[in-house]
């Protein structure tokens, strides 16, 4: 991933986010990002803002079945049932 | 830097599915209600990346659950029952979905061109000193007042992205995101690679930052 094998550029750090949240980063990966967090706010921030979105999309509410859906469901669960 | 934290509505474990793949099997309508409640935003949302209107996708969805049903006597958990169920909308979404000629081509899961997650023209260049650096750094949403992001306009704001969102994007994110899936969980229902479904996910949670950033920024 890594251009350099001791050094990542702020360009290169928002491309790797995802994997380092999900902890899927090699290692040598991983430790050049946390590198760059050290001296660098402008991606400390940013690794924020896409935690912050990852959180408040997790905010949404998943829509509940409408009433109507799921009596038809278990309308269907009874005859299934009896079949 | 502590990683995401693990969506709260967290998977059953093995028993609590067997217990429940067994009170399905033996007729019990309470178990069947739980899944429903349970599954049923996340199968509209995949059926949804795949045919044209909400009302189809809602057709596609109760027809996956008759097909749970009529095959849940051959389920062998090899996968967990979340994925099996997943599945089963995916299969039948792509038939509906061919029928009304707007099925996903199967590529769609591998993403093409190159997608930046942040405009280019943000970072330096090599003229410059200091080439792919920030010229200015992003904002900092630490010091925005504690309930600017769950406030309905910023959520809306949110909702808005994800629509607009290519549907490969749009599927991996919300079953990630909204749904709390895992990556194995995603990868096996849709078929796709793990290296593919998390390139899907950063363009997707990218694109929903930039939206938030002009919203909050602009």
């Amino acid at each position: 991933m890594a251009e350099s094998a001791d050094h990542l550029s702020c360009q290169e750090v928002v491309e790797l986010v995802t994997e380092y949240l999900d902890e899927s980063l090699p290692a040598e990966d991983a430790s050049l990002f946390e590198q760059h967090l050290n001296f660098c706010e402008g991606c400390v921030w940013y690794v924020d803002q896409l935690r912050t979105t990852v959180e408040t999309v997790g905010e949404i509410r998943e829509e509940q079945i409408p009433p109507e859906a799921k009596e038809r469901l278990l309308g269907a669960f009874r005859d299934w049932r009896r079949s | 830097m502590a990683p995401a934290q693990a969506h709260p509505r967290s998977a059953p474990s093995a028993s609590e599915e067997a217990d429940l793949v067994a009170r399905l099997r033996g007729g019990d309508e309470r178990a069947f209600e739980a899944l429903v409640e349970r599954h049923y935003a996340t199968m509209l949302a995949v059926a949804r990346g795949y045919v044209r209107t909400r009302a189809v996708a809602e057709e596609v969805v109760q027809e996956a659950w008759l097909g749970v049903l009529n095959g849940i006597d051959r389920f062998e958990g090899r996968s967990s029952l979340k994925t099996w169920i997943m599945r089963i909308v995916v299969n039948i979404a792509i038939t509906r979905g061919e029928r009304e000629t707007r099925t996903i081509p199967f590529s769609a899961f591998a993403p093409e061109a190159d997608e930046p997650a942040v405009d280019p023209d943000r970072f330096r260049d090599e003229s410059d000193g200091f080439p792919g650096h920030w010229r200015a750094y992003p904002g900092s949403w630490a010091s925005l007042p504690e309930d600017t992001l769950l406030v309905r306009e910023t959520l809306d704001v949110v909702k808005r992205a994800i629509e607009e969102l290519p549907a490969a994007q749009r599927i991996v994110v919300t079953m990630r995101d909204v749904a709390g899936c895992s990556a194995e969980e995603v990868c096996e229902t849709l078929d796709v690679s793990e290296g593919n479904q998390r390139v899907l996910l950063h363009r997707a949670r990218s694109r929903v930052r930039s939206a938030l950033e002009r919203h909050l920024d602009g």
